[in-house]
């Protein structure tokens, strides 16, 4: 038992102390945090347009329908299809190795700032296929009277989305994207696989020059969980912001 | 105003509207009755569209608005539409309620449409209800500010669609009572309704549907005196 509570403290001392380990956690919190809140801003607004484009196609009578919307859709359909069908990490493999390469020939080198950029785009990319889905649903919970009442004072179909269905929506679905986000958060874990530091790679690099293993993984492990318990504190002090008018 | 021809609506395999003639004036007051199934409130959002015609031509004001290339948001503007079930915006106060089309449509400043919309709480005594939800409010109280909702948008036409049916009976009274002064203000107005009470006093010509058809109208005083369809009359018989 002394052996192994000496062995715990020493773990702790080349964990966080030797040669300022500790940064590596600073660091990778900092890196996690950035991608997700980043790739998630960017899911958003993927999502929201996307749930925009498949409600207005369910939405009108099949006849009305034009070509444009109906491509639009199709593609929008083709998207949610790929992203959700395929493994994230096999996503962010192709995304780093094949597709950033084609686009941006100049930024293809392993620095934290590439790699962060390109984190972004396909957990956002990602993000925006669940998000998506999620707002779509909260779209169809509204009462259709709302979108007829806006329509019938005269506002078009995307000013009554924008002030009236989008918001009301958004706030029936806050639970579900707040999940989205936690999932989103943790799941930032595999851009370890592209070399970038985050905190699960702190832990990792940590692990290779000290031959500790379980301090660094229990501390991010603990990391994590607080990073999440903080997310949800905020998320549910948004929701009751956003239940005002709920209110009776 | 509004003039109907020949208009046909189904849904699927179900006519509800089968070759409708009308004819709206100016300052009219048409309250349609009917069992329900008849077509009524079909008809009714036919008129702004909000249910798109299957056949037939419906023109406002000398704008044929079932033709292609119409700006229907823009034709809508003039047509104020109250619902059965009222449908103000749950997200917005009732103020920002009142304000929101007239400001987004560029008709109106933030500060003239926060004043009309005042102007407009006062008319109907719900000023203090400016900064509440909907969600907060009685039916009675939901209705009257859809209507002066609509009527934010100075429209030339009211279209109201069973406009009491889902209030409480003691609250029926204070909607109708709007309507009716909206109606001596010189409105015009298209209304479908069971209010036969409303009908009779309000309405200029009263129009009975039955299977997607105009089966009689007529003067009040004539439709529910001396009802001519065999239909019309078994209806009267289990209404009044």
């Amino acid at each position: 038992m002394e052996a192994w509570w000496e062995g715990v403290q020493k773990g702790f001392y080349q964990t966080f102390i030797l040669k300022d380990n500790y940064m590596y956690f600073l660091k990778g919190i900092r890196i996690t945090l950035l991608v997700t809140v980043l790739a998630l801003i960017l899911g958003v607004i993927l999502g929201v347009l996307v749930a925009v484009v498949r409600s207005a196609h369910d939405q009108q009578p099949e006849k009305k329908r034009g070509l444009l919307l109906r491509v639009i859709d199709g593609i929008c359909k083709f998207y949610l299809t790929v992203v959700r069908g395929t493994p994230m990490m096999v996503q962010l493999l192709i995304m780093w190795f094949v597709i950033w390469p084609a686009l941006f020939p100049g930024s293809v080198r392993a620095t934290d700032g590439n790699l962060i950029r390109c984190a972004v785009l396909a957990f956002g990319i990602n993000s925006g296929a669940y998000v998506a889905e999620i707002v779509r649903s909260g779209i169809m919970s509204i009462d259709k009277g709302q979108m007829e009442a806006g329509r019938s004072l005269g506002l078009n179909y995307v000013s009554t989305m924008r002030y009236i269905i989008i918001p009301q929506a958004f706030k029936n679905v806050l639970p579900a994207l707040g999940n989205e986000l936690i999932t989103l958060l943790k799941e930032t874990s595999i851009v370890t696989v592209i070399g970038l530091k985050d905190l699960t790679k702190g832990a990792m690099i940590i692990q290779a020059n000290t031959y500790q293993a379980l301090v660094p993984f229990l501390a991010i492990a603990v990391m994590y969980l607080a990073l999440v318990m903080l997310l949800s504190w905020l998320l549910g002090k948004m929701e009751r912001r956003l239940r005002q008018s709920d209110i009776r | 105003m509004i003039y109907v021809k020949d208009l046909s609506k189904s849904f699927g395999d179900n006519q509800v509207i089968s070759h409708i003639d009308a004819h709206i004036e100016p300052g009219e007051k048409v309250v349609i009755v009917g069992p329900s199934g008849s077509g009524k409130s079909t008809f009714l959002r036919c008129l702004n569209l909000l249910e798109q015609p299957d056949g037939g031509t419906i023109t406002f004001d000398g704008e044929e608005i079932t033709g292609p290339s119409v700006d229907i948001n823009k034709v809508r503007r003039h047509m104020g539409m109250v619902f059965q079930h009222f449908n103000l915006f749950a997200n917005l106060t009732v103020k920002k309620n009142i304000m929101l089309a007239p400001v987004q449509l560029k008709l109106m400043s933030k500060a003239e449409a926060e004043e009309e919309a005042m102007r407009l709480l006062r008319l109907v005594n719900l000023e203090d209800k400016a900064d509440v939800y909907p969600i907060q409010l009685s039916g009675g109280q939901k209705q009257r500010i859809a209507i002066v909702r609509s009527l934010a948008m100075n429209p030339k036409v009211m279209l109201f669609d069973e406009p009491t049916s889902a209030l409480d009976p003691e609250m029926v009274g204070e909607v109708l009572e709007l309507m009716k002064q909206l109606a001596r203000d010189g409105m015009t107005m298209v209304v479908v309704t069971h209010e036969m009470g409303f009908a009779r006093e309000v309405g200029t010509r009263v129009i009975f549907m039955d299977e997607g058809v105009i089966k009689e109208e007529n003067t009040p005083r004539e439709f529910f005196e001396n009802p001519r369809d065999p239909r019309l009359k078994d209806f009267l018989s289990k209404i009044l």
